[in-house]
């Protein structure tokens, strides 16, 4: 097994984002998953915040028309994957199952020229903060790697949207990117789980909010999120919520 | 061997067609049974995730001991071995097995384990996952547990395979990163409720896992409303222990 994927698809985001002079992004991850994993096209829709499900990015005019028309109609591989929590693989739109399973949705798409449609929920356990589409003008389904590839480059719109939903939190964890996204949380990556959930609690915010907490108090006391995050588990360090101007942050 | 419990386990194990199947239920059966029938002190399940690391979805205990000493094994250690060529792969001395595993074996010591045995999650050329079981003292198992041990693992696979259908890969990729995305939420809960509570991570998860079987609702469900905060998870099951720690900033280890 290869811990370098996740490394490697930083560089790639960040290579997009340099070509495109300006910050990272999660529209850099959404553009430069298109050649990565070989597809025709991809669009990202932004969702569970505070303003209803949009298209943030699309590469093509294709992919903004299939975006749009699962947004309109309420059906296809996109809404599937936010209510199942999962992605949705739909490698040939002309099988029957398709057919049966968005009749119009699967029409649609494939009048508009897609053959093949994958849609990746951004999430990160009951964080979930939109999706990530792809499409192909050709059917069949995504190799293991790119199916593997694909997976990372979600997971890192999936951090990217997340800080460009907290402006505040994302200002304290500029670090994130290629040098400050740890490759491989594999070990400890419950550890980091768990501990978001007690921040939850700690801090009296939602489960998107502390992730972006528990990163920014790793960013500013330069420690690894893996270290703080056992720290936070094991009972040696709380955090508090944040001060209040007026009294000392007791309701 | 529990005859009675075993063929219930089998039918547990092929019952995947019921309404509200749970692919982490499904595998903590795996696992839980495991330690029933066979003569193992602690079994763990690892899925083979496409973005190129193993990871522990089910454990017949929640210690986070236990559990980090199961994802070690991304790096190093039977389940690893296993994985990769398919077979099974058993240290019947992890003491003697430290040129091996140079990380594991050590570990798996002081966790208090002395014996590992890791059996493939394996449909024709398509491995999917370990089953790893330890033992508390040295030896192999007996052959009659490892045939046990690789039935209930092939069951499962040929359940996790066929559930819905076996169309194309596609399916299957789809439940694994729903079930892998599942154990994430699980593990939130996990904290939130620990944290609630004033308990240990473990004894959140009994917790959690206890109010899912008497609602019966799916552990994943129970997991994402609670930490999404649409359940509270107060009440009787949950009332006892609640002991806060002061809100102070720092708190020594107690």
């Amino acid at each position: 097994m290869t811990g370098s994927r996740p490394g490697r698809v930083w560089a790639l985001v960040a290579a997009q984002a340099a070509r495109r002079g300006g910050r990272v992004s999660a529209a850099d991850a959404c553009v430069a998953v298109v050649a990565a994993v070989e597809v025709t096209g991809a669009w990202l829709i932004a969702a569970g915040g505070a303003e209803a499900d949009h298209l943030m990015w699309a590469t093509d005019e294709v992919s903004e028309l299939l975006a749009e028309l699962q947004l309109t109609l309420g059906e296809g591989p996109g809404p599937d994957a936010m209510a199942y929590g999962g992605p949705v693989l739909a490698s040939d739109l002309d099988d029957v199952e398709a057919v049966r399973r968005w009749p119009l949705f699967a029409s649609a798409a494939g009048q508009a020229g897609a053959a093949a449609v994958f849609v990746f929920p951004l999430q990160m356990g009951a964080i979930g903060v939109g999706v990530m589409g792809l499409y192909r003008d050709w059917p069949g389904p995504l190799s293991g790697s790119q199916l593997g590839d694909a997976l990372v480059f979600a997971d890192t719109a999936t951090l990217l949207l997340l800080e460009a939903q907290d402006r505040a939190a994302g200002e304290a964890a500029a670090g994130s990117g290629p040098g400050g996204q740890p490759a491989g949380l594999a070990v400890h990556r419950a550890e980091i789980d768990q501990a978001t959930g007690m921040l939850t609690e700690q801090l009296g915010v939602g489960i998107a909010e502390a992730f972006l907490r528990l990163r920014a108090y790793a960013y500013a006391h330069d420690r690894r999120l893996s270290d703080l995050a056992g720290d936070i588990v094991a009972r040696h360090l709380r955090l508090r919520p944040d001060p209040d101007p007026c009294e000392d942050g007791q309701t | 061997m529990d005859g009675e419990l075993l063929s219930e386990t089998f039918v547990e194990l092929t019952d995947t067609l019921v309404a509200g199947f749970d692919v982490i239920d499904f595998l903590h059966v795996l696992t839980d049974r495991s330690v029933q029938l066979l003569d193992v002190s602690a079994a763990g399940l690892l899925l083979a995730d496409p973005r190129g690391e193993l990871r522990v979805v089910a454990a017949s205990s929640e210690a986070a001991r236990l559990l980090e000493l199961f994802q070690l094994q991304n790096d190093q250690g039977p389940c690893l071995d296993c994985f990769r060529s398919g077979r099974p792969v058993a240290a019947a001395d992890l003491a003697a097995a430290a040129t091996r595993w140079p990380r594991f074996a050590p570990a798996a010591g002081q966790a208090g384990f002395a014996a590992v045995q890791a059996l493939p999650m394996r449909l024709r050329e398509q491995v999917i996952g370990a089953l790893n079981l330890f033992r508390a003292d040295p030896g192999v198992l007996a052959p009659a547990d490892i045939r046990v041990g690789q039935a209930l693992a092939d069951v499962a696979t040929i359940s996790l395979l066929h559930e819905r259908s076996m169309r194309h890969s596609d399916t299957l990729n789809e439940q694994l990163q729903t079930a892998l995305n599942s154990r994430v939420i699980i593990e939130q809960a996990k904290g939130k409720l620990a944290e609630r509570l004033g308990v240990d991570t473990d004894q959140a998860f009994s917790l959690l896992r206890d109010r899912a079987r008497v609602s019966n609702r799916r552990l994943s469900d129970l997991a994402r409303a609670f930490v999404d905060g649409t359940e509270t998870l107060t009440g009787p099951a949950t009332a006892r222990s609640r002991q806060r720690l002061p809100d102070t900033g720092q708190v020594p280890a107690s």
